[in-house]
This record gives structure tokens, sequence and C-alpha cells, in this order.
């Protein structure tokens, strides 16, 4: 199953082993009757999301898709039987660890194995699944009647990269092990071509290979005749809050679930997962079939956080820009105070240039609930941190702008008695911003791109609706390629529409008044 | 009394640069004061400290009889009575030509809209620019950009105008149009601060003029005194060069 832990989620791991600052919140997600669930609804057949509750999917929450698979199944099974009302918390992987931990969700069950490193952190139940290592081989080929490991002797292998599928190869004797690859679906495609003759799997993927094209073939072995693999890799188990009294209740009802109907559970699993439809011809066209309504809610969500995000964070940045300009009091009081307050400006601007937006989010998102115990809103916390980010650029930008006008303007306006802040106001700020209108309109081409990485956070934007299709149907190449075209049509769209603005606001530059013509 | 401005010991430097020493200097209601002197004499510094532009580093204003410099001297309301035109202009860019003459009054002086579009047209009528109301600053030549400043400081209804070397930005064929129109108001019995390098306009239109050298006023007279009988040496030769240059 899945082992790669990121930096970030090691480090948000070490937030929240701080000791006492997790149980306040623990105590929260107990005293709920839900049963928050968090998974990515993006690893078929475990987990996936769609558009309908077809197949016994559960809706998302805060999300207008649904979640399916075999997680979603055990989960039910789980929530039923403790009483309680199942929610389906849709969490990027790497977030799944410290969402549990800052109790914004109350189990992981997301085909997560129960490796040491992660015991450390995070509970385990009992095992809920089992995979065993199969191999993948082309349905024509001389191992297609392979009945174990030795038959695969001389054999063309690979597996997938930092995965421990890759390890195990050498146990095949006399294997020509080849270099590892990225993804499944270019291992099919390196199968097809025959450039390898096979790869190593876990039967779930094989399964789907062999339905998805039936040139492929997978090859199941015998307990002896198979691969040695640790339970630490090939077991399935649902991750718990430390010390969660509900363990052994899980425990329980893990227990209810037969062997043959968790096997039952898999095989639905594996025919109902959105990749296994029937192929409609184009990928692209079926891709957009299946998540059309998904990309353009995430589309929605992106130019809603991006346009959003900009316009406060251009407030924001014209407030700090004037605010600098304000010249220093005469009173000792007030200018200690101006001095202090100008100083946390400083480092205002200076810590959200100086940080990437990735970390901020997740630390201002994990990090409220972790220290105070406050479940930020997910849309609320990532339109918090775009408008902050924007603002420390934009106060840089509105600096500009303001030198940009020429002193004596700001003289004259002194001079027929203004006082400052009536300069600003009527002579200065409404030059300033024509002044930082094309640095403004590129924040915003920045932040529809940029709020791509606030998916850490599982803010339901493009990228994130991108990388769960990509991982329900396993065709990144055409999924990324639509995501790659939205983007572009939004970016080069909303350039097109500030230069037109710009042009509006500076009328023709050959006006000629007509009262001159009257002379 | 009748004067208006009283400075008394006024002193002004930029650093180690001392650029105003010691300056007396009292201006009647309704008399035209020009003052001349070569570059970096301080005059423009000296206009600059009235309007309290630049603070003084020593020395006493009184407007009226009030003391300009004490604390809490209402500075901004001070400012509505003096006008001030500058060597760029300064026009707001943001505003028409209109906006540019109501803004201060509205803003500042928190008159209604038409009241002050009312006395913005009269002004602008004065200085020629009312057929150029909708025009942008940046619609318009150098000198009607200045017609357009005294109208906007004209507006304010201010009781003495500031004229910083007003026509020294202008293309020798606008600064006819500027003059002209400075002449015009000078008629009017406005009282007028005027720091200038044209001296056949100071001759003709000044009650008294200054010439200042090195952060002195070095002599002060009527037009015919200073242009005709200067008493002081430096004068002289001040004049001479400027006339010399303007003879070529």
């Amino acid at each position: 199953m899945k082992k790669k832990v990121s930096i970030l989620s090691l480090v948000l791991l070490l937030l929240a082993c701080v000791p006492g600052l997790t149980n306040e919140v623990q105590a929260q997600g107990t005293e709920q009757k839900e049963f928050r669930v968090g998974m990515e609804a993006g690893y078929a057949p475990f987990n996936w999301t769609q558009n309908t509750d077809e197949s016994g999917a559960v809706p998302i929450d805060g999300d207008k898709s649904y979640a399916g698979g075999y997680d979603v199944e055990i989960a039910k099974r789980i929530a039923d039987k403790l009483g309680r009302k199942l929610v389906i918390v849709k969490t990027e992987w790497d977030g799944l660890p410290p969402a549990l931990q800052s109790g914004k969700i109350d189990a992981i069950i997301a085909g997560m194995s129960p490796t040491e490193e992660r015991k450390k952190q995070i509970d385990f139940t009992d095992v809920y699944y089992e995979s065993n290592l199969v191999m993948v081989t082309k349905a024509d080929s001389e191992y297609a009647k392979a009945k174990s490991l030795d038959d695969f002797s001389g054999a063309k292998v690979t597996a997938q990269l930092n995965t421990f599928h890759y390890t195990v190869i050498n146990q095949i004797p006399g294997v020509k092990m080849q270099e590892a690859m990225d993804n499944f679906p270019a291992m099919r495609v390196a199968l097809e071509s025959g450039t390898i003759d096979g790869y190593v799997s876990e039967r779930p993927e094989g399964v789907t290979a062999e339905s998805v094209n039936p040139k492929l073939k997978m090859i199941e072995f015998t307990a002896e005749n198979g691969f040695q693999t640790s339970p630490d890799d090939t077991a399935v188990a649902i991750g718990m809050r430390k010390g969660d009294p509900d363990v052994a209740a899980i425990n329980e009802i893990l227990a209810g679930i037969s062997k043959d109907e968790r096997l039952k559970i898999m095989d639905e699993a594996i025919e109902n997962q959105p990749a296994s439809e029937e192929d409609t011809g184009s990928p692209i066209l079926k891709i957009l079939n299946q998540n059309g309504m998904l990309f353009l809610r995430g589309t929605g969500m992106t130019m809603f956080l991006a346009l959003a995000g900009t316009i406060l964070g251009g407030l924001i940045g014209l407030l700090v820009g004037v605010y600098r300009t304000i010249p220093i009091s005469d009173k000792k009081s007030k200018r200690i105070f101006q001095k202090l307050f100008g100083w946390l400006l400083n480092v205002y601007v200076e810590v959200f240039r100086g940080t990437p937006m990735i970390v901020q989010s997740a630390v201002i998102y994990y990090g409220t609930a972790l220290l105070f115990g406050f479940d930020l809103n997910r849309t609320a916390a990532a339109l918090f941190i775009v408008s902050i980010n924007t603002g420390a650029y934009m106060s840089e930008i509105v600096r500009g702008g303001i030198f940009a006008v020429d002193t004596g303007q700001f003289e004259a306006a002194q001079a027929i008695g203004m006082t400052h802040g009536q300069t600003m106001r009527k002579v200065v700020v409404p030059q300033v911003l024509r002044n930082i209108l094309p640095a403004t309109g590129n924040e915003f081409v920045i932040n529809i791109k940029d709020t791509s990485v606030l998916s850490i956070i599982s803010v339901t934007e493009l990228f994130f609706q991108g990388k769960s299709a990509a991982g329900a149907n396993y065709m990144f190449f055409q999924t990324y390629f639509i995501i790659c075209v939205i983007y572009f049509v939004l970016t080069f769209s909303v350039t097109r529409i500030l230069r037109l603005v710009e042009k509006k606001l500076d009328g023709p530059q050959d006006y000629v008044p007509i009262a001159v013509e009257e002379e | 009394m009748s004067e208006i401005i009283n400075i008394e010991h006024l002193k002004k430097s930029f650093g180690q640069n001392e650029v105003l020493k010691d300056i007396d200097l009292m201006v009647d209601k309704g008399e035209v004061v020009t003052i001349i002197g070569s570059s970096g004499s301080g005059k423009s510094t000296l206009l600059r400290c009235i309007n309290l532009l630049e603070k003084p580093n020593g020395g006493k204003i009184y407007y009226k009889d009030e003391n300009v410099l004490a604390p809490n001297y209402n500075l901004p309301k001070y400012r509505t009575h003096l006008g001030m035109v500058f060597q760029q202009f300064n026009l707001f860019n943001n505003m028409n030509v209109l906006e540019n003459c109501m803004t201060g009054q509205v803003t500042v002086l928190k008159k209604s809209r038409e009241e002050a579009k009312k006395t913005a047209l009269e002004n602008l009528k004065k200085v020629g620019m009312e057929r150029f109301i909708d025009a942008k600053p940046s619609q318009l030549s150098g000198g009607q950009k200045q017609r357009v400043a005294i109208g906007r400081a004209l507006s304010m209804d201010p009781d003495v105008m500031l004229f910083d070397e007003p026509t020294s930005a202008l293309d020798p064929e606008m600064v006819g149009e500027v003059l002209k129109t400075m002449k015009d108001l000078a008629h009017t019995g406005l009282t007028m601060i005027i720091v200038t390098h044209e001296m056949a306009f100071a001759k003709d239109v000044s009650d008294r003029v200054i010439f200042m050298d090195k952060g002195v006023i070095a002599e002060t007279g009527t037009a015919e005194d200073i242009f005709v009988h200067p008493k002081e040496e430096r004068t002289r030769q001040f004049l001479q060069r400027i006339l010399n240059v303007s003879e070529e």
C-alpha cells in the first residue's frame, strides 16, 4: 500500500506531537454524533470521487461530489455499528495524519498501511484488508500461464517507484530487473509495447488492468509460490488518534466482517470504480464526461479564491501602503505606537513574502486547530491565506504606485489645505489604483495558478479535482492536460480582460476637448 | 496696520547648507511683491516657508497677527488662505480641469458641489480656461496647465497668492499667456508674492521688488528703485547679467 511520507506531513506530525496540545481537540470530535472519516477519494478501488450516489457512494463533506470504494463500504459498516453518522472528509494524502491529529477527522480509512513509522504518530486498528502481490503480464505472452515466481525467470520486470513492489522483484530467480516507473498507466503502456514482460502489482490494480485492457493478464500466486511480504506492506488498517478509546470497538466491528465479505466488497468496488467503465473512444471525452462537473466546480472554486483573494489582498496592500506614508507624529506616545505598528507591518510583509504559500496554508489551517482547538472552515481558511499572502505582495506594489505619483501633487494638495488623509483619498489613491492595475492583474493570474497549492488543505479547487479524477481513472496525462488547458484559458482570458479595462480607463490619448473646436 | 504676512528673523537650512539667514519681510494687503535673485539665493525656499511646505529652523511667521508656527496652529486652514502656484503646475492628474478647481473647495472648505462648481467656473473664466473644463491635464499644453493651476488656487478664495517661478518651465511662446493672466490678477487688488525671472514683468506689476542674494534680502524698493537706481553693487551685477542675457 501507500508508503510515501512527505517531509511536510512529517513536520506537521512533529507539530502534532507537542505534548498537551491535542487533547482538547480530541474531546471535541467524540462528543459529536458524527464519525468523520478522512480519505483521498482518489485511490481507486479503495476510494474515489464520483458525481452521483450510485452504488452506495456517500456525499463528501462540503462538496457536491460523492465518495465510493472499498474504504467507504468499510466506513459505512463501522459508522452503522457505532451508531454514528458517517461523514466523508476528502483530504489530501499528506494532510491525512495532521487532519487526524488536529481533530478535523476521527479516522483515516484510506488504504493506509500500518507501518512502524506511522505507528509512532497514530494508532491503527486491526487490518481490514490484506492484499497480495500479483504480476501483470501480456495475455498472449509465454508468461501468461505462469504459476510461480520461478516461471518469470529471465523476464524483464519492473514496478512502481518508491513502493515495496519494486523491492520484492529480486525474489524472482534470474529476473531482469528494469528501472522503476512512475505510475501504472506508464507500466501498462510499457507492457503492451513489449519493453517489459511484466510488472508487480496488487490484486485490485491487477483486476482493474485486466478489465480495462483485455490484452493484459493478472497472474495470482499461491502463498508458497508467490512473493514473501511483510504485513507492514500489504495490510491496510484504520488510522486513529493515539489513545482513542474507539479502537477496541472498531476492531470488534472489523472482526465481524468475514474474509469472504471483504473479498466481495473489494470485487464490487473494482467493478464499480470509475476507471472500469466501458471505453467510449477518446479518453479526453471520457474524462470530461465523467468529471466535467467536478472540473467546473473546481474552476469555480479556483476563480472565487483567486478573485476574492486578489481583491481582499489588494485592499490589505492599499491599507498597508497608505499607512506607511503617514508622517511621523510630533507627539511621543503616538510616535512610539506608530513605530511599533509599522514594525509589525514590516514583519507581516516579510514573513508572508518570504515563505511558500503551501507551507503557510498547512501551518495556518492545521496550526489553528492544533494550538487553539479552532476548526477553520476550509474555504474560509483558503481565502484568508490567499488574501494575506497577496496583501503582502500588494503592499510593496502599492508602495511603488505611491512613489510613482510625483511629489508635486502631494505639495499642491497640501498647499490648498488638504490633510494627509484627504490628499491620499482624493489625489493619491485614485492614481495609485491606476498605477498598480497591471501588477494587480499579474497577481490575479498568479493567484489563479497558485491556489493549486491549497490542495494541501483539501480545498476542492481545480488542481485538487484534477488530482482526484486522475487518481480514479489512472489517465494522468490526459487528465492533467485538460486541467492545464482550463488553467490557461482562465489566465489568458483574465489577462485580455484586464488589458481592455486598462485601455478603457486611460481613455483615448488624442482626445481633443470639444470646447477647443468652438474657438 | 494692514499687513497680512509678517516674517521675522526667518532661518532655514538643509543640513549644513544655510539657505535663509535672518529674513525679515512684511507684506501689506493688496501689495504685489516680486522676489528676484540668482538661483540658489533662497527665494523659492522663502516662498515655500511662508505656507510651511518647508519647516523653518528659526524665526517667526505671522498671518494677520496669528503665530503660524505655534504648536497647535491649524495648518490646513491657514493654507487655504494662501494660494500657491508651482513651477511644475502640479495639477491633479486623476481629475479634469473642473475637478481640479473644485476638489479643494468641496474637501477642505466643505462647500456644496454646486457652489464649488460656480466658483470654479468663474475662476476658470478669469484665467481663460473655461472651455477646457472636461480636459485631463495630460491633454493640455504647459501654459494651459499653469493657467488652470492659477484657477485652482484662486478657487480657494485666498488672501494671498504665492507664485513660485510660474513661467520657468514653460516654452517661450507660452510665457506670455501666463504673465498676462497674472498681470490681470495684479490689477484686481489681490495680494501677490511672486518669485520670478521675468524682469520686464516684475518691473511692470510690482509695488515692491525684493532682491535676494545668498540667503539674505540684499535690497528692497519700488520697481524703479531696484531696476533703475539700484544702490547695491550685487544688485547691479545681477541685473546686468540678466538683462544682457535677455538682450542676446
